[in-house]
């Protein structure tokens, strides 16, 4: 089964058909639910400590909420369950686009945090043996990296403003709204600011001053990883098929 | 002397395993300061923990933090902030608006002054840290120096009871700190309290201070 020992690349695999099918699922609520407790099994598994995981998604459902209410407002359909005059407010068609976003962001970040039991140097060496070149697959570790810190500066703009005395809570939306574009330009400068030293350092200590690179840490993929690899391709065909041909269970009753 | 007082009493506070600083932990059992006070102290002993904790940005898992006689652990920061200001170590990341007008005004305006008002003070605040040269320059692409002064031209533009300030001095050149020293002692006298957390013994001579020495998460001259 599935373990951190795991080679990454079957990780890679499994992340690439979650978010896949996750993209491609449009309109079906249940199925994206089942391919979310699909994915938590998974990462479970792997060892992803679920606890913090729902520590980040509950800090995004304020996200969630919002964008349920906006595609209620914006993809009316189904049911109308709030309206002002004639215009809808609330369906029950908008609210299960709604859920099915939410779920669908959920579904990525269960995805991306598969991906994090590994260390960044297993990832890197994994992206270059699947043949993307060693530059992109350092700056994709580099990204991810800088993610935490990202958020961390983000978090002591927003406490700056707050002990200056304004009460973030009890702003106006519009006015809310403004101030986070104001806390995301730090943080950009910043980021742009890194990536520039970071740059610099690097050439500094001769990367890329040869042509190819060799790496003392490779991967190597065992029979039993490539038989993991078959089984999420296995899983990835069952679960697609389940999934879009509607006729699926008419099919199976009839058989029954 | 500062009628502002604050005091810290049966304090723990360690940081959550993800901060990797599992094994600090600071202790303090009694501590109460007004006027002017400089807690000093090696890397690592703690400091910016103890001025965190007293401007309510870190929260202690047990033990209490007052000014004068209310517990702040039921303020929200904000309220903090209508009472206490705070100077990070890094003051790139109190600086939020393009420019440095914008920057002192934006927050007034937030707290419903109106616009022209609030910049006529942010106006006056940029001249008093002699900052009006730049008010029409990019923030971002300000000096550490003139970084420094306009966090701090900001947080007291809300006229705050208590200033906490972390290394205030970095980036600064010798005039300029001691602008700085004057215009925080006319502030002190106008009743401002001051906890400073700082390396710098000139400026904390200079200031007046108490100091408190920490090491390990703990005062050594309690």
């Amino acid at each position: 089964m599935l373990s951190p020992k795991t080679d990454p690349r079957v990780i890679f695999l499994l992340v690439i058909f979650f978010s896949t099918l996750g993209i491609l699922i449009r309109t079906d609520v249940v199925a994206m639910a089942g391919l979310l407790a699909l994915s938590l099994i998974f990462s479970a598994l792997l060892g992803v400590q679920l606890r913090r995981l729902f520590g980040r998604i509950k800090r995004l459902m304020q996200i969630m909420v919002l964008v349920t209410l906006m595609r209620s407002f914006f993809a009316p359909s189904g049911i109308i369950l709030l309206a002002l005059g004639d215009v809808p407010i609330l369906t029950s068609g908008g609210i299960a686009m709604g859920v099915l976003v939410a779920l669908r962001l959920i579904l990525f970040i269960i995805g991306a945090a598969m991906l994090t039991v590994y260390p960044a140097r297993a990832l890197i060496q994994a992206m270059v043996q699947m043949k993307m070149p060693y530059e992109m697959a350092y700056m994709v570790s580099i990204g991810i990296r800088f993610v935490p810190q990202f958020a961390q500066e983000m978090q002591d703009s927003l406490t700056a403003l707050q002990l200056r005395g304004v009460e973030v809570k009890k702003l106006k939306l519009r006015k809310r709204l403004g101030l986070y574009s104001y806390l995301l330009l730090p943080t950009l400068v910043s980021s742009l600011q890194q990536a520039k030293e970071l740059a610099m350092s690097m050439e500094m200590r001769g990367f890329r001053a040869l042509p190819q690179r060799t790496s003392y840490f490779t991967l190597r993929l065992t029979g039993l990883d490539i038989a993991k690899m078959v089984g999420v391709l296995a899983m990835a065909g069952i679960v697609s098929f389940v999934t879009f041909n509607h006729n699926f269970f008419e099919m199976i009753m009839s058989v029954l | 002397m500062s009628g502002f007082t604050v005091t810290i009493k049966d304090l723990r506070f360690k940081y959550a395993d993800r901060y990797r600083r599992s094994n600090f932990e600071l202790v303090v059992d009694n501590f109460t300061t007004s006027g002017c006070a400089a807690v000093m102290g090696e890397n690592g002993s703690g400091k910016t923990t103890l001025g965190k904790l007293v401007a309510g940005i870190l929260r202690p898992a047990f033990g209490c933090v007052f000014y004068n006689d209310a517990d702040i652990a039921t303020l929200s920061l904000g309220e903090i902030g209508r009472q206490v200001g705070y100077l990070f170590q890094e003051p790139s990341r109190q600086i939020f608006a393009p420019k440095p007008l914008e920057e002192i005004a934006m927050p007034l305006e937030l707290r419903g002054m109106p616009k022209e008002e609030a910049n006529e003070k942010a106006a006056e605040m940029l001249e008093k840290f002699e900052l009006s040269h730049i008010k029409e320059s990019v923030t971002f692409t300000l000096s550490r120096g003139e970084k420094q002064r306009l966090a701090i031209a900001a947080a007291m533009v809300m006229q705050p009871k208590y200033f906490v300030l972390d290394e205030p001095t970095t980036g600064l050149d010798k005039a300029r700190r001691q602008i700085l020293a004057d215009t925080l002692k006319i502030l002190q006298a106008d009743g401002m309290g001051i906890l400073l957390i700082s390396h710098d013994m000139g400026f904390v001579e200079m200031m007046g201070a108490t100091v408190h020495q920490m090491k390990g998460g703990r005062f050594v001259d309690a």
